[in-house]
């Protein structure tokens, strides 16, 4: 096979470096670690330096790691004295006026100095790099391995006992063994129990390999599947029915804890994939909901709010220069500069600027083409149709019509694995996010004085107005509302993709999809919808193995389900649409 | 009276003229077709090549044109809608009777406009990557084949000890037709086909007919996926081979990183995304993943120079339209769209004519340009002989060149050639 040949020479200095590991250091502790570099550094063969770097395995000195990465970050140089010896340096710290920067010795890690005792500078131009290339890496990286062994950083320990596990070389089992003497970490023990099973399958001994197998079985994680496989395949192929049997239940196993996670990992994932829809629609189930207009710019409000965050970003960053299209004014934004933590925030304060800037843009679309369609949903639809066809077009001229990217704050792009279960904090993010936003609008529309206002004008416009409510300003304030709920959907979608002026237009179809079937004029029925649909997509995505067929079935069930109740689930007893 | 007959025979005669002459509008001017999106979906990358273009074609007007002729080019916006690229080529040989033609990004968009190209006779220089298995008389492929891209990858990876592939795309042409290939060279290498992730289709005679995980053009929705390379790549030793085009490779990156894979567990090559690309992605999330093109900025050789210092004054210079002139930069299919517009160029020399049998015969005699990507020349084949670089992202966009492939003859012509290991 292959692969195996272009193994081979990584097998052989890993095996090598556990030799001298497990063997004793007789050559190693004759010159420090690094002189050893030194001489890796200075070798032409390239199977002769891997072979000296390997021979570096087992070594404690944390020097290794640091001249390992600036060998690998392009870091060292090779400076010939004036005498003709040559001196492999590294070069650090920045780069003065001519280009030059500090030089510090490898083999003693003081900096380089001329005949007169004066601290040289150098040039990296001047200078051959100390080159490097794909095996040479992975040979520094399985020494750095051995050494993360030891290290203090949990995750740098995990990484090092799977790395390790998975070479299944029988002779790192003494360094592994002496490792779960004195590990503390649960998670880590459980990582080196599984490890020095794995190395154990590779043991000729069958009692061994079936011993190792049950602790795989019971560890059950998904890691060791494939070297189990191929392990059941050999015994099987052998004809050793006794360690098929322990590997086919292991696998057994582990396939049943595959499904379980599978199973759970989906329903957090429909739940996401349906708080998203939820997010996304619900400003449209207050404007076509509730107030019964077909607002096709209920797509250009998200992408108010995805550029409101845009903007945020930049002004808590370094700023930004933008022309507004046809008046032709040009405004600059000063940025805030901010970094660390500061600057992360810019996500939060970007949540209560979208909602702003959406629920005036919304505001002036009221007031300006809506107000006077209110008896006329077929004339609304055209009419939003082209307001957002307009707003397109100023997005592309103010922005450009390249996307643009808004970053991942650090408190939402990293995850938690729970069980083997990975929740995405965007994710997790975004189920509390529709959550809040849903339990605010239940709050707005039935506990105050304007949700009072705005449930009584949906019902009966003319009977409100006769009873003295102004209409006109509750409408006007309740499409700001769904307006508003939009742009806060754009805040969040920024998390997903990149901003574009025609981002809209990906979310239109999905509101309009995810209130019908809720049933126009409930927000409940949204909520439920929302959810169902993203769980239904979810699964079916998982079931069929396939992301498009999984949608389309969605959509045939949606076709189906409307024929049966064309009101959807939950019909509103609202006369806004009569 | 006379005078005014004269006129209208004299226009109609020059009309005629126009039309037999197939390429001249006036005499010392030469049509040129650009047919590149510059709204809908795939624009984030097509509008580049439109502004490369136009900066090639004011270069060589600069330093006399064409056989003395001056380029005047004639741009179409197909809007990423594949069947317009054939309505617009249409136009472009029909009533603008260009001489040549650059463009199209998608394989898609190319097949559509490719039976325009052979009823009328046209020449279309295509500078994208593609899938091979395909060899018109009617277009020249400066674009990678799959041989001096994918596979040059998949070697890096294997040298790198990497042992599962994962494989994924968007669902069209080129994806799919380079992943069978890449499925063929992989299991020609050894690998397993259960080291080899995304699924594949059977047909009823159990031959595969797709591999790999597909997703729609504009696909938002990453969660399902991530999850399954997540547990592909729990045993260690895995990469991603990613097709994905367009605008789904924020949603892809970001909900990567976000369920924690990174560059050193399992690498993503992703063969459509060059520099010009990172401008609008999370540049952050994509560090230390592989690229391998037939440029890179990054070639730190004089040409090079030249070529970008010329680039960025054109753009501070330039009046074309709808020109971003902040924050540029150049990437593969830029370059190999500005190698082409040379070699036509050098080919209508050649062949001393801008007739498109005349030109494509001095293409075949093999024609070599010295390009900011190094030395490209033409192959009987209708593709190019040029060297592939592998390169590793850095935070700022650019790529670190880890690898360098010297002179790939390009080979359209793959599907079936690699053999099953035994």
């Amino acid at each position: 096979m292959a692969w195996k040949i272009i193994l081979r020479p990584l097998l052989c200095t890993v095996s090598l470096a556990l030799a001298v590991l497990a063997g004793g250091r007789a050559m190693a502790a004759q010159e420090t670690a690094r002189a050893t570099i030194v001489r890796a550094i200075l070798t032409t063969d390239d199977g002769q330096k891997r072979a000296i770097i390997g021979s570096l395995a087992g070594q404690g000195d944390e020097a290794i790691r640091e001249i390992f990465t600036a060998w690998r970050q392009d870091g060292l140089f090779v400076y010939t004295a004036p005498d003709g010896a040559k001196v492999p340096v590294e070069l650090t710290g920045d780069k003065d006026a001519q280009g030059a920067r500090a030089a510090v010795r490898v083999d003693n890690g003081e900096p380089l100095k001329d005949a007169a005792g004066r601290a040289l500078r150098l040039d990296a131009s001047q200078l051959a790099a100390v080159e490097h290339d794909g095996r040479l890496r992975l040979a520094m990286k399985t020494v750095v391995d051995l050494l993360d062994l030891g290290s203090p950083l949990l995750t740098k320990r995990l990484r090092a006992i799977q790395t390790i596990g998975f070479a299944q070389k029988t002779d790192s089992l003494p360094v592994l063994q002496a490792r779960s003497q004195v590990e503390t970490d649960d998670g880590a023990k459980s990582e080196l129990r599984e490890a020095i099973a794995l190395i154990q399958l590779a043991d000729p001994d069958d009692g061994v390999k079936i011993k190792a197998l049950a602790t795989l079985n019971e560890l059950h994680n998904s890691s060791s599947y494939d070297l189990i496989k191929a392990l059941r395949d050999k015994a099987e192929a052998a004809g050793k029915t006794a360690v098929t049997k322990a590997a086919d239940a292991a696998l057994a196993a582990i396939d049943h804890h595959r499904s379980v996670v599978k199973f759970f990992g989906t329903l957090f994932r429909g739940l996401s994939a349906g708080s998203i829809l939820l997010v996304v629609a619900l400003g449209l189930a207050i404007t076509f909901g509730l107030m019964g207009v077909i607002n096709m710019a209920h797509g250009e409000m998200i992408t108010v709010g995805a550029y409101a965050t845009y903007i945020t970003q930049n002004v808590f960053g370094e700023g930004m220069n933008f022309t507004l299209p046809f008046v032709k004014i040009a405004i600059h934004l000063p940025g805030l500069h901010l970094t660390g933590w500061a600057y992360q925030l810019y996500f939060v304060a970007a949540i209560p600027i979208g909602f702003l800037s959406a629920a005036l843009v919304g505001i002036a679309l009221e007031r300006c083409v809506i107000r006077f369609l209110y008896r006329r949903p077929l004339e609304s639809l055209l009419a939003t149709f082209g307001v957002s066809l307009i707003l397109q077009q100023m997005f592309k001229l103010t922005f450009g019509s390249n996307n643009v990217n808004v970053d991942s704050p650090v408190y939402l792009s990293s995850n938690w694995t729970v069980f083997d279960i990975t929740f995405d904090w965007n994710r997790v993010f975004v189920i509390g996010f529709a959550a809040v936003i849903v339990f605010g609008v239940w709050l707005a529309l039935t506990k105050t004085p304007l949700g009072l206002l705005i449930r009584c004008v949906m019902q009966n416009r003319m009977m409100a107005s006769c009873m003295g409510v102004r209409t006109e300003r509750v409408n006007m304030l309740t499409f700001g509302l769904g307006s508003g709920l939009a742009g806060l959907a754009g805040v969040f979608v920024t998390q997903l993709g990149t901003v574009g002026p025609s981002m809209g237009q990906e979310y239109i179809v999905d509101s309009f999809m995810t209130v019908v079937v809720g049933g126009v004029g409930s927000i409940f029925g949204t909520v439920v919808s929302a959810l169902g649909i993203g769980l239904a997509d979810q699964s079916l995505q998982q079931i069929l193995l396939n992301p498009v067929l999984g949608k389309i079935l969605v959509l045939v069930a949606i076709i189906l389900f409307l024929q049966w109740r064309p009101t959807g689930l939950f019909a509103a007893r609202s006369r806004s649409l009569d | 009276m006379i005078t005014k007959l004269q006129k209208i025979l004299g226009v109609a005669a020059l009309a005629l003229c126009a039309s037999v002459g197939s390429a001249r509008a006036a005499d010392d001017t030469v049509k040129v077709g650009v047919l590149h999106d510059l709204s809908g979906t795939m624009a984030i990358s097509e509008t580049s090549l439109r502004d490369i273009l136009l900066f090639t074609f004011d270069e060589i007007n600069a330093k006399g044109g064409v056989m003395g002729k001056k380029i005047v080019p004639v741009i179409v916006d197909p809007g990423s809608d594949w069947p317009t690229f054939a309505e617009k080529s249409k136009q472009l040989l029909e009533v603008d009777k260009v001489a040549v033609v650059f463009g199209c990004w998608t394989s898609v968009s190319r097949k559509s406009a490719l039976p325009v190209f052979e009823k009328d006779n046209g020449l279309l220089f295509y500078p994208v990557q593609y899938e091979g298995e395909e060899e018109s008389q009617n277009v020249c492929y400066t674009a990678e084949a799959v041989n001096q891209q994918a596979i040059p990858a998949v070697d890096y990876f294997i040298a790198q000890g990497k042992k599962k592939f994962y494989l994924i795309g968007t669902d069209y042409v080129y994806p799919q037709t380079t992943n069978l290939v890449l499925l063929e060279y992989l299991l020609s290498k050894g690998v397993p086909l259960a080291n080899i992730g995304g699924g594949y289709k059977k047909d009823s005679a159990g031959k595969i007919i797709s591999a790999g995980k597909y997703t729609p053009f504009g696909h938002k929705d990453y969660q399902q996926i991530i999850a399954e390379i997540k547990d592909f790549a729990a045993s260690g030793d895995a990469c991603v081979i990613s097709t994905l085009n367009g605008d789904t490779n924020p949603p892809f990156f970001k909900e990567y990183a976000a369920a924690g894979l990174t560059a050193d567990t399992c690498p993503v090559v992703s063969y459509s995304i060059a520099e010009d690309e990172f401008r609008s992605l999370p540049a952050k999330d994509l560090v230390g993943q592989i690229g391998c093109w037939t440029y890179f900025q990054s070639i730190d050789t004089p040409a090079n120079k030249a070529f970008l210092a010329a680039f960025q004054s054109w753009l501070k210079t330039t009046k074309a339209d709808g020109v971003v002139k902040e924050g540029r930069v150049v990437d593969s299919p830029m370059v190999l769209s500005y190698d082409g517009v040379y070699l036509w160029k050098a080919c209508v020399e050649k062949a001393g004519s801008f007739d498109v049998d005349k030109v494509r015969a001095a293409w075949k005699s093999g024609v070599s340009f010295n390009g900011p990507g190094g030395k490209v020349t033409t192959q009987p084949n209708m593709h190019l002989t040029k060297t592939v670089y592998i390169g590793e992202s850095k935070a700022d966009g650019q790529f670190k060149i880890l690898k360098t492939f010297a002179d790939v003859y390009g080979e359209p012509h793959l599907k079936g050639t690699f053999k099953p290991k035994e």
